[in-house]
């Protein structure tokens, strides 16, 4: 009885934050039954960001991740197409991988030597005489398949929800702000070889709501990181009337458009040179004049649940949840593939430089949400709101930008949007039908590198 | 004689005299990144440093991705004196927010082993490192690896010219880097 109502137990999360108004309950970045909800309705509902198709280019390439806290290995197939699976041996559970990414054939557990093809097929096992007939149907005991795989532009999203909408419609509208990072060139994008992990003693939220929104704390955490990049130049000033939060299902984007803000602080003017003279032009023709002069301007981004980029820094990561108190952080670089190696180069270090664990600006952020985790945790000091108003009067229908969108990056609209959708998503309790739409569809069926105007023309 | 032995004899043997000399060197540099006396810790770096740490992944033996020596892959540092200049100006902005109050550095050196090289004005020093830091409440790590650098004899002194850091964590089991290895 116990376990069922663990299991179905449904409950009102609207009590934890009142969106109209602008304020949270602290006890969302702390607490252990709400993180295990959100394991269940968000991460095992929600596609998840497990790889980059460059990432792993040839039959039995494979990487390993985490979709929640649930191992999985994401595998290209004989194929070329791609299988993410449970990264645990349906016999006892062990791992049957314990590499971040490598080339594999098979599979083959360390426990008993059970085996599995790069589909997640059981093949084998050692001594498998000591199993009589009737015994094991091997057909039915691979790898714990996801329900679905897709990829858009090169990222690659899995769910263990069947019931989860297309990927298409799961971006939405936001598509056509990430179109600014993963299609802004011909050829596509690629993350440069390798991954930094760190941990950070945080909630997880705390990473992804500082990218979806949080522009406001870029001028003072990072005033050191700013001024040791740039000569000594503080962070450049910000236009409040011709920048924007714009926030769809829950992803959100804030961004100026003055084109150089994000470039000027990577502090690499090679890479600022080649933006302003070779991409902006091409990137006007493909995604038209407009994102041409959102990318690289003073900007971050996160797409829900758990994955953040900043387009002109080229950083880019996701957040993974290991208990409501710690993240893993896991960071790559995004370059397109046409790039050339001395920009890649320079983009890598620059972004090495900036925002890993030992970046100028990274630094400065882990210690403030590791304590913004802590102190929300206190009996007492749980019980006090926390402050999300700011420019909750600043929403405007905009004639051209897709989604949600409010005047002035800084704000904390984007914040409420992705709060909104955690709210929907937990208190639907796992049904997509109760899902609310937003109205973040508005460009369904649409390919939105296209739609250089944006709603203009629809 | 084995062959570990053979590989380090091609070259003479240094003398007492000059593993004393960079063995005291290396702890000065200890003492000098303890005490965040980084202006004093540049002086012993040479205009073409190569400081490079890079980040290892988890991967399987027979699998020969050159994860140390491939200059293009992620690295926590890959860093010319430029760069790390940059990075210790954001100490003196005065608005490192988390670098104050100060965290607390011990610095172990240790697995000295010098060599000659071909160029006789330089030196190839392994070492091993263990690192400590503490801030705020409660908050530590020890971080440990290896080390293969570059001395040069200058006009200056010994000076760095390049390192090679390799941390033996796969995931960084810290919030960030705010250390110099």
């Amino acid at each position: 009885m116990k376990l069922e109502q663990l299991i179905n137990s449904r409950r009102d999360y609207s009590a934890f934050m009142d969106l109209d108004e602008g304020w949270l309950s602290r006890r969302i970045f702390h607490d252990q039954d709400i993180y295990e909800a959100e394991m269940r309705n968000i991460f095992a509902r929600c596609w998840l960001f497990v790889a980059h198709e460059t990432q792993i280019p040839n039959p039995g390439d494979f990487l390993t991740t985490y979709m929640g806290e649930d191992a999985v290995i994401v595998c290209r197939q004989k194929d070329l197409s791609i299988k993410v699976f449970v990264n645990s041996c349906p016999h006892r559970g062990n791992k049957v991988c314990y590499a971040d990414a490598g080339n594999a054939r098979r599979f083959v557990c360390n426990y008993h030597g059970w085996g599995f093809d790069t589909a997640g097929k059981l093949q084998g096992m050692h001594e498998e005489y000591c199993y009589d007939p009737g015994d094991i149907d091997k057909s039915k005991w691979g790898l714990k398949e996801v329900a679905k795989v897709d990829s858009y532009k090169g990222l690659v999203f899995a769910t263990f929800d069947p019931a989860v909408p297309s990927l298409a419609d799961y971006l939405g509208d936001y598509r056509w702000y990430l179109d600014c990072i993963v299609d802004n060139d011909e050829g596509g994008t690629e993350l440069i070889g390798g991954c930094i992990k760190s941990i950070i003693p945080a909630n997880w939220k705390f990473g992804v709501e500082n990218f979806v929104g949080d522009a406001y704390h870029a001028g003072w955490t990072h005033d050191s990181g700013t001024r040791a990049m740039n000569d000594g130049n503080p962070f450049p000033p910000i236009d409040m009337v011709n920048s924007f939060h714009a926030s769809a299902n829950g992803h959100g984007h804030e961004f100026g458009l003055e084109g150089v803000g994000d470039i000027f602080l990577l502090g690499r003017p090679k890479v600022m040179e080649y933006y302003n003279s070779v991409l902006r032009p091409r990137m006007a023709k493909r995604l038209g004049e407009r994102r041409s002069m959102i990318f690289g301007s003073v900007a971050s981004a996160s797409i829900f649940p758990n994955v953040s980029y900043l387009p002109g820094i080229s950083t880019f990561r996701t957040w993974l949840p290991k208990g409501p108190m710690q993240l893993e952080l896991r960071t790559w670089v995004i370059v397109n593939r046409n790039m050339p190696d001395e920009i890649k180069e320079e983009i890598t270090t620059g972004v090495m430089q900036t925002f890993g664990p030992g970046g100028a600006f990274e630094m400065d952020d882990g210690e403030n949400w590791e304590n913004c985790t802590l102190s929300n945790r206190g009996v007492v000091t749980r019980e006090e709101k926390l402050h999300y108003r700011c420019g909750i009067g600043r929403k405007l229908d905009h004639p051209e930008f897709p989604g949600t969108i409010y005047r002035g990056q800084y704000n904390d609209a984007n914040q409420r949007g992705f709060y909104r959708r955690w709210q929907d998503l937990m208190n639907a309790g796992g049904a997509w039908s109760e899902v609310p739409d937003r109205n973040s569809n508005r460009l369904r069926g649409r390919e939105t590198r296209d739609l250089p105007g944006g709603l203009l023309n629809l | 004689m084995n062959a570990v032995m053979q590989e380090a004899v091609k070259l003479p043997a240094p003398s007492v005299e000059l593993l004393s000399e960079i063995q005291q060197t290396l702890y000065r540099e200890a003492r000098l990144l303890d005490a965040e006396r980084y202006d004093d810790w540049v002086t012993m770096l040479t205009e073409d440093l190569h400081y490079h740490m890079p980040g290892i992944e988890t991967r399987y033996r027979r699998d020969k991705t050159d994860q140390v020596g491939d200059l293009k892959r992620m690295a926590y540092y890959n860093d010319s004196l430029d760069d790390l200049n940059k990075r210790l100006r954001r100490l003196k902005t005065g608005t490192a927010w988390s670098e104050d109050p100060a965290t607390r550095y011990v610095h172990m050196i240790s697995n000295i082993e010098v060599e000659h090289t071909p160029n006789p004005q330089e030196y190839k020093v392994y070492s091993t490192f263990m690192a400590y830091r503490c801030r705020n409440e409660r908050d530590q790590d020890t971080l440990y690896g290896n080390r293969e650098d570059i001395w040069r004899r200058t006009s200056q002194g010994l000076q760095l010219a390049r390192r090679l850091i390799v941390l033996k964590q796969n995931v960084l089991l810290s919030k960030n880097l705010n250390i110099y290895l």
